[in-house]
């Protein structure tokens, strides 16, 4: 039964042994064990108090009898009758008492369990990699942070709860019935193991069926949220008649699976209603008899009434353990699923750990070496033996043909991967010796595909100073070095807010942010969907020229800006990383000339190195290409 | 509770030094931190529920009946004391057991049949509910889909995805389940009132003065516990907008090493939440204590009055004991009011977002009585168009230019200046602000929205790729399109090289957004989607910015080959690629400021030229004869 349970196959599913799974569940049970134990204490006292309240209304009874027979005196059964009544008072101010200190002790670490999870979570997804997330679903990882969260909060409060209740009321009432009468006992519980298995295999089919009904429902949100996101290809290939088509069958089927689950749910209501009634029923078939035949007291009677009555809550409560139980198993092994998962690119061990030799200005920074290296994402290799050496403060470029291998091979100086054989240095030290979060906090990297986070311009631009300025785990501090080349008498240090303003400037940003009537509070909406293409871009360029980075890695990143743009982009970037290393990824030929090397990749290796006339000179597939695009031009003139 | 220790084991120890990052961070730089909090309209409750019972209407029948129900059950189950005491005081008391069978009988048939009208009444209501509810979510989808782009740019996604599941399954609690068990309580607690007066007023009146303690308590708490809901409501979207932008944004936030950072946002986020919830449990579990509490005293009660009632004979014990039994089945219904009112209370709410969702007429315009639309090829005319996507700030001023049929028109200019808004104006995205836009002489507004913007096939700048297959995306899972359109396309710009590549073909999983794809591959597949399409107006934008040279010149012949009679309009930067163009358009700061062809452009001299000039520094150099012409 346990191995079902565990989730389906997907890019997210990852083995991890049955034991392991059981032994983390375990320890955020234990870690708040006292609030449990003392739950389980208050659940103890809330009971006694249920079960004692017929206790005395079986004794009101009982004088009430005697009165009716007329056995002791009037006065004196009155006077006790009082305190019957006073006795019930007490118990259900007592009871109330540990009723809500009961909820509470178990409730409190439900959610305190609940708030570890999702840090643990979050701090386990920010040290994954992109080989983690490329192939996972967005949707499917935020549901597991919330929903399956949830349901294991449930689980550990809801589960504890009603299980611990429903021991204790079923010790204390049979206790209690036993007390009065031993044989009554056991013919009143006869048909509650029945119930009860009843119950539970409905609980079961509900929990199957559930299942059925959240995976419909999942398939209902993926297509939602596909069709939001992909909204702008929606409408102008004009396909919404057919996406709502699609979406309707998945409703209808939705519809469907929801009405086997009510079929189930109503079997379990009506449950219910029986296992309600079914104990007092009992009672009138073989009570009475007895009280008739003076075996049972009228009192004892209607006091066992009372008992049954209060044992039907905790057996129905079984109902929805079961659902309870085993969701809230599936949802943990997903949550470890995600937890259990070793980051692929990890710091080294602290005696091999090596620093890079610190940025000083006047000295030439950012050798970048790779020696043989190869790199494949799965079994296809994409990168071959790339050997190369890349001098401290030059530019250089990488071209080549879509898919030859540029983008994947600077994403390997960034280790968001690793390379499968050889090594890749920064000014001598291998990457692999770095500390990962130092190594990051040395580059400045624009990708090929701009990103923003829907806050304003500002905070964008200036993304990556907070961790400078506020994470005491990262060594660098943020940089005060200007980025336009600074006056004979002006200040070289300079506040985060001077350099964001010139990172505009040298981004070529000026224009556009002056154009805003909010200017550089301007908010971008998701991913920057209300910027130009280029807007983006630059945005990004600056975001990444404001951390003064040792090695500048622009993938294509100005294939959105006009020429223009770029030329005085560029001229810029000549003063900021006049010491560092650029490395330029692009399609367009205007830029090759400046650049002190360029190596041109083909299908995963490098087949030239040189400047623009010497590749030229050489011949090849550099040749080729630029004359191409010349060839065009002439065509046209 | 004072162990607060408890709460410091938290985390694990080697960030300890987070809290001190809190207190230097200032506000509003979180991820997430611009979400808006949604203001709620003033939509009246009762305005909400009305509008609700639309969508019950088609199955009021069947909801009309299961109302018709609840008197039955809760009669059937009000029975059961009643026969407990007839049992006692007809019985058991005097000693005669002939004829107790037919009140046992009773008993038992009372729980058989209560138990199956139960069934059926749920069933049926749920059948009606959900039937509400696929209904609901049908026309939110499609309502969604009618929305122009622009709603789009100002409304997260995570908020439409919140509408359009969490919403509705809230209001699936109440739709198939809430409004009717309410009903049904309420039912049964009128009926236990009846039933109580009518066997003795006196005892069911001391009964009773609990009442309005109860009502007081419950609305005390109620109070409070709305508050702490409608606080954890407004932590869990923030928690879940800044997850969600964290997950999709990861590589971005570890690039600039911000993930402790982002994490503590998160933590202090989370922390919020989960205090909130705290605080409701306190409430509730009072509330839920203080209930059942009444309960018992109530009982207490009865004891208390009811016994000198018996030892006066003003009523007899069988009496007394259903009052005690009457009184558990009252105080689970006022318990479960409470509870069911909450679980309405947050029904409407979501009907209110989901009804504002349903309110928001913003609708890119349509005519009653669409033009067919003309005849291909088309001509298209932009006429003094003007356009702002907030007042004011205008991005296109006064632009005029035409495209004749078959004509190859190129736009370039400055980033920003608005090229790829006259896009978004052409394909209606957005509506012109001045000014018109013709095809064929006609207004394009008069045409209907989706039959026209069929006749077009685009390549957006932003490449849209999602989780599927090759074939998916290109053909949109058109089953229309033939193997061979798809083929051909495929090979004309070298797509059918990289499914060859793969082991699935053209079944190869492409990831979300396309991931697993380099840049310029994505552009290629969106540029095979736009050739199968086949379409009457091709739309680029950049639509090969990140592509080589080579696979380019192949785009451009395939585009020539494949399209040689279509309209289409050509946005570039990289100016080799258009300058084969039939006409060629600068723009800058929104106003064309320069047109023509290649030639004429660069003999004008102007910032055509210029651009020119640069982007052929090199080439200059190298072959400078043959430009210099
Ligand atoms: N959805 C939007 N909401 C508000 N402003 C927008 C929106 N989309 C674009 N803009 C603004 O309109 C102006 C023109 O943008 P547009 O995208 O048309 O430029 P573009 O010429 O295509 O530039 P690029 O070459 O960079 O793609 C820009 O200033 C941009 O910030
Ligand atoms: N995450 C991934 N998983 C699997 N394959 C990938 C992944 N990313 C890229 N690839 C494949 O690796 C190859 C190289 O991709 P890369 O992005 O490095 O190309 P590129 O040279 O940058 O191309 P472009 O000029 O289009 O940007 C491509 O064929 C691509 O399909
Ligand atoms: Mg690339
Ligand atoms: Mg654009």
């Amino acid at each position: 039964m346990t191995h079902d349970d565990s989730s389906d196959e997907g890019p997210l599913s990852l083995d991890v042994p049955l034991e392991e799974r059981r032994r983390k569940m375990r320890s955020y049970f234990w870690r708040y064990k006292w609030w449990f134990l003392l739950g389980a204490v208050f659940l103890v006292l809330t009971n006694l108090q249920k079960f004692t309240i017929p206790v005395y209304i079986g004794y009101a009874v009982e004088l009430m009898q005697q009165a009716a027979e007329g056995e002791s005196e009037l006065e004196l059964l009155r006077a006790n009758l009082v305190w019957a009544a006073i006795a019930v008072v007490l118990l259900a101010i007592g009871g109330a008492i540990a009723r809500i200190l009961s909820r509470i002790t178990i409730f409190n670490p439900g959610r305190y369990i609940e708030f570890d999870i999702r840090n643990e979570l979050y701090e386990k997804l920010a040290d994954l990699t992109p080989a983690f997330y490329d192939p996972a679903p967005t949707g499917d990882l935020t549901s597991r942070v919330t929903n399956d969260v949830k349901s294991v909060r449930v689980f550990y409060a809801l589960t504890y709860l009603h299980v611990i209740n429903t021991a204790v009321a079923y010790a204390i009432g049979i206790w209690r019935m036993a007390q009065v009468d031993l044989q009554l006992t056991l013919m009143c519980l006869l048909p509650y193991p029945f119930l009860l298995g009843g119950i539970l295999w409905l609980g079961q089919a509900l929990f199957y069926q559930t299942k059925v009904v959240q995976s419909q429902l999942s398939e209902i949100s993926t297509k939602i949220q596909e069709n939001l996101s992909g909204v702008s290809m929606v409408k102008a290939y004009a396909i919404q008649d057919r996406e709502i088509d699609l979406f309707s069958d998945l409703n209808e089927e939705f519809f469907e699976e929801k009405m086997h689950y009510a079929v189930l749910q109503g079997g379990l209501q009506a449950l219910v209603g029986i296992v309600a009634a079914v104990g007092t029923f009992i009672l009138l078939v073989v009570g009475s008899s007895q009280v008739v035949g003076g075996e049972l007291s009228l009192g004892a009677f209607v006091e066992f009434n009372g008992y049954v009555v209060a044992l039907a809550f905790p057996t129905i409560s079984m109902g929805w353990i079961f659902s309870i139980w085993h969701r809230g198993r599936a949802a943990f092994d997903r949550i470890v699923e995600i937890l259990a998962r070793e980051p692929e690119i990890e710091d080294p061990d602290p005696e091999d750990q090596l620093d890079l030799p610190p940025l000083e200005s006047g000295r030439s920074l950012g050798r970048v070496e790779m020696d043989d290296v190869t790199f494949g994402y799965d079994d296809e290799t994409i990168l071959e033996n790339i050997d190369l050496e890349i001098p401290a403060g030059s530019t250089v470029a990488f071209v080549g043909k879509t898919g030859s291998g540029k983008s994947t091979l600077v994403e390997l100086l960034t280790r968001l991967y690793d390379p499968d054989e050889g090594e890749v240095r920064i000014d001598g030290t291998p990457i692999e010796r770095l500390p990962v979060r130092q190594l990051r906090s040395e580059l400045g990297f624009v990708p090929q595909e701009p990103l923003l986070f829907s806050m304003t311009v500002r905070q964008n631009i200036r993304f990556g100073l907070d961790a400078l300025d506020y994470d005491d785990t990262v060594e660098r501090q943020a940089p005060t070095t200007p980025l336009i080349q600074p006056g004979p008498d002006a200040p070289r240090e300079l506040s985060q807010e001077e350099r964001i303003e010139q990172a505009v400037d040298v981004a070529g940003l000026r224009p556009d942010i002056d154009s805003f009537s909010d200017g550089l509070e301007t908010i971008v909406g998701e991913r920057g969907v209300t910027l130009s293409g280029g807007q983006k871009q630059r945005v990004t360029l600056a975001r990444a020229l404001l951390v003064d980075p040792r090695i500048l890695i622009l993938d294509d990143a100005l294939s959105s800006v006009d020429t223009q743009t770029e030329q005085v982009i560029l001229d810029h970037l000549d003063y900021i990383m006049r010491d560092r290393t650029s490395i330029i990824l692009t399609h367009r030929f205007n830029a090759l000339d400046r650049v002190d090397c360029i190596y041109v990749l083909d299908e995963g290796r490098i087949v030239q190195t040189g400047t623009h006339d010497e590749l030229i000179e050489a011949g090849g597939v550099y040749e080729e290409m630029y004359r191409r695009q010349e060839l065009e031009e002439d065509l046209d003139t | 509770m004072t162990t607060s220790d408890d709460q410091t084991t938290t985390g694990d120890d080697s960030r300890g030094d987070s809290s001190e990052t809190d207190e230097e961070r200032p506000d509003g730089v979180a991820i997430g931190s611009n979400f808006k909090e949604e203001r709620l309209g003033d939509m009246k409750d009762w305005t909400i529920i009305k509008r609700l019972w639309r969508f019950m209407r088609p199955y009021r029948v069947t909801f009309l009946f299961c109302l018709l129900l609840l008197p039955v059950i809760s009669g059937l189950e009000l029975l059961q004391p009643h026969l407990l005491q007839i049992a006692i005081d007809n019985y058991i008391t005097p000693g005669e057991l002939e004829g107790i069978g037919l009140v046992i009988g009773a008993f038992g048939g009372a729980i058989v049949m209560r138990a199956g009208i139960q069934f059926l009444q749920h069933y049926l209501m749920q059948r009606a509910g959900q039937n509400a509810l696929v209904d609901l979510r049908q026309e939110l989808f499609e309502h969604v889909q009618d929305r122009p782009l622009g709603f789009f740019h100002d409304t997260p996604v995570g908020r439409l995805m919140a509408r359009m599941t969490t919403d509705v399954k809230s209001l699936q609690n109440a739709l198939s389940s809430g409004i009717i068990t309410m009903a049904g309580d309420l039912i049964m607690l009128t009926g236990i009132v009846v039933i109580l007066l009518y066997k003795s007023w006196r005892l069911a009146l001391v009964s009773f003065t609990v009442l309005p303690f109860l009502i007081a308590i419950t609305a005390f708490f109620r109070h409070y516990l709305r508050e702490a809901f409608r606080e954890v409501r407004t932590k869990v979207a923030r928690l879940y907008a800044h997850l969600q932008e964290s997950i999709t944004g990861m590589e971005i936030i570890q690039l600039f090493v911000r993930e402790h950072v982002s994490a503590d946002e998160y933590r202090d986020i989370n922390e919020e939440y989960r205090d909130a919830n705290l605080r409701s449990i306190r409430y509730d579990a009072m509330l839920y204590a203080i209930v059942e509490a009444i309960g018992s005293i109530t009982i207490g009660a009865i004891i208390w009055y009811g016994s000198g009632q018996v030892l006066d004979g003003l009523i007899t014990l069988g009496v007394l004991v259903a009052f005690i039994e009457y009184m558990k089945k009252f105080f689970v219904p006022i318990r479960d009011l409470a509870e069911k009112y909450n679980q309405l209370q947050s029904a409407i709410a979501s009907g209110e977002r989901i009804f504002q969702l349903l309110d928001n007429e913003q609708k890119v315009p349509e005519v009653d009585s669409p033009a067919p639309l003309p005849e291909r090829p088309f001509r298209i005319e932009f006429n003094n168009v003007w356009f702002a996507y907030n007042d004011d700030e205008w991005v296109l001023r006064d632009v005029d230019f035409e495209m004749a049929p078959g004509e190859r028109v190129a736009l370039v200019g400055h980033t920003g200046a608005g090229k790829s808004t006259i896009i978004n104006l052409l394909m209606r995205f957005y509506d012109v602000d001045r000014g018109e836009i013709l095809v064929n002489g006609t207004d394009i507004r008069e045409f209907d929205l989706q039959a026209y913007r069929s006749t077009f096939a685009v390549v957006l700048q932003d490449v849209f790729l999602f989780e599927g297959t090759i074939r998916e995306n290109i053909t949109l899972r058109d089953d229309t399109i033939d193997e061979e359109t798809l083929h051909r396309a495929a090979e004309a710009v070298h797509v059918d090289e990289l499914v060859e590549r793969y082991e699935g073909g053209w079944e190869h999983g492409v990831e979300e957004r396309g991931a697993n794809l380099s840049s310029g591959e994505k552009q290629l597949v969106s540029f095979a989607r736009a050739l199968v399409h086949q379409p009457e107006v091709l739309v680029l934008d950049e639509a090969t910015a990140s592509v080589d040279a080579d696979t380019e010149a192949l785009l451009q012949d395939a585009v020539e080959t494949l399209l040689s009679q279509q309209t289409s309009l050509v946005i570039a930067h990289r100016l080799s690629t258009i300058e084969s163009s039939d006409r060629i358009l600068v723009l800058d700061d929104g106003e064309i400021i320069e047109r023509g062809t290649h030639g004429e452009l660069i003999e004008l001299g102007g910032h055509y030229e210029t651009l020119h000039e640069l982007q052929y520094a090199t080439s200059s150099e190298t072959s400078e004869p043959k430009v210099a012409e």
